[in-house]
């Protein structure tokens, strides 16, 4: 994968939306055992 | 959808809007049914075993229904074409198996009837990311807003009722608010989950290639889960074995999920999330039927509790049928054209051919795909490993109404029939 595209990835906030709800979605489920 | 028909002139000519519609509408019909199986969770299996046996049976889904259709040239070649969207597909399995565990504490928790309404608040969750990072319902009038915003409402409200007249014969005293947190974290994650969906087809991904990677996200953080939840791998292999005979079941139900779940995303790709997620949320209805007929959950119900089933299944209906007439106008089509226009400058993607593939005119689609030697094997073992579980099923011991069941048996593979056929006659699949 290109350098610029990996920045492109890293830098798009269609990530990092999807990645913070998955961590909160980690923790909640951790925390239900 | 009015965008223009440019390809094949032997293609239907229905519009993309419609086609979204019936594809939201059979999805619901294949995620309602794939909830039965969850059902086993009371029969004294953990949660993450029932997760793990529904993760399994969509992934063997997930590789065999889109080979059988496209076949494996078709999806590597979508595939090096976007790879950035490997990221997003993960990503969204990944999501899927969150909240997949999550909906399962709910379940049993909460019971059925409580949970299944509130993890469907994705669909308001979907909806608010469509239109914050997508332009989903932008430059569209009131007419047309009311006509969304109201229909989802109405169908969460609906749920919401469905849920009120039913829960006094599934909830669970004790650990009600858990289950209560762990609905309604599911339904968070679940409309997350809809960013990746929609970000991939506003690029030009054909669903059938994004699900086949999705579900390495799903089998590997579920694998995950519930090794940890388990106490190592060793105790979740022992665990799977035990569970062994009932293991057909949950593999049935993550089947019938990946089709379900296919109709959705061709959902999200010709009308978007904001009106796709939403119609095949009504799956309610669906899981409710299966409950109600097949499974006789609700035989001890009083009248006032019938009357408010058939309110909530009414108010519903009315939310489908008012997203379905919510057809996107012209200045709501230009900033869906923006949304795309981001992804190509971003990832330098050829704007042209993923307007195409968007319109449905993906110009690859029209050319039969070049089949291979191992996509045969990948067929016969997924049917065999079926069979194989099959066979060694022991009863569950549950009632079943066995007239009714044959009716939503039916009621399930017509709406399949029909839409795949209008699916491949208006868009080849693409």
């Amino acid at each position: 994968m290109k350098k610029s595209w990996l920045i492109s990835i890293l830098t798009d906030v269609h990530l990092w939306v999807p990645v913070g709800v998955l961590i909160l979605g980690i923790i909640l489920l951790m925390s239900l055992r | 959808m009015s965008e223009p028909v440019t390809a094949s002139r032997v293609r239907s000519t229905l519009s993309l809007h419609k086609l979204g519609v019936f594809c939201g509408l059979t999805a619901a019909v294949w995620l309602g049914t794939a909830e039965a199986p969850t059902k086993l969770v009371n029969a004294g299996f953990s949660p993450f075993l029932i997760s793990m046996g529904m993760v399994m049976g969509a992934f063997v889904a997930r590789w065999t229904v889109p080979t059988l259709l496209k076949g494996t040239g078709f999806i590597f070649s979508d595939l090096r074409e976007k790879p950035h969207l490997i990221v997003w597909a993960l990503l969204a399995g990944m999501l899927w198996a969150v909240a997949n565990t999550l909906t399962i504490f709910g379940v049993r928790n909460v019971g059925l009837s409580i949970a299944f309404p509130l993890w469907n608040i994705n669909s308001l969750v979907g909806l608010f990311w469509g239109w914050l990072l997508f332009k989903e319902l932008r430059g569209s009038g009131i007419k047309e807003w009311s006509k969304v915003l109201g229909g989802a409402f109405a169908i969460v409200g609906g749920a919401a009722v469905l849920a009120l007249a039913t829960a006094s014969q599934s909830a669970t005293p004790g650990k009600a608010l858990l289950g209560i947190v762990a609905a309604l974290g599911a339904g968070v994650l679940l409309g997350t989950m809809y960013i990746p969906y929609r970000k991939a087809y506003i690029s030009g991904m054909n669903p059938l290639s994004f699900v086949t990677i999705f579900t390495f996200g799903e089998l590997g953080t579920v694998t995950i889960l519930a090794a940890i939840f388990h106490g190592g791998a060793g105790n979740l292999v022992s665990e799977l074995h035990r569970a062994r005979p009932m293991l057909f079941w949950p593999f049935l139900g993550g089947f019938c999920w990946v089709i379900g779940d296919l109709f959705q995303n061709f959902a999200a790709k010709y009308i978007g999330i904001g009106r796709g997620i939403p119609l095949s949320n009504t799956n309610q209805l669906w899981g409710l039927a299966w409950g109600a007929l097949v499974f006789a959950e609700f035989s001890g119900l009083s009248t006032s509790s019938k009357v408010l089933i058939l309110t909530g299944s009414l108010v519903m209906i009315a939310g489908a049928l008012s997203i379905s007439m919510a057809n996107p106008g012209a200045s709501e089509l230009v900033s869906w054209k923006q949304a795309r226009e981001r992804e190509c400058e971003r990832y330098g993607l050829d704007a042209e051919k993923v307007s195409a593939v968007v319109a449905g005119d993906d110009p690859l689609a029209d050319h039969p795909p070049v089949r291979r030697w191992w996509e045969a094997v990948v067929m016969i073992v997924a049917v065999g490993i079926f069979v194989w579980l099959g066979i060694g099923t022991v009863s569950q011991h549950l009632t079943l109404n066995m007239p009714w069941m044959i009716v939503l048996v039916i009621g399930t593979i017509l709406p399949f029939g029909l839409c795949g056929t209008l699916l491949w006659r208006r868009t080849r699949f693409s």
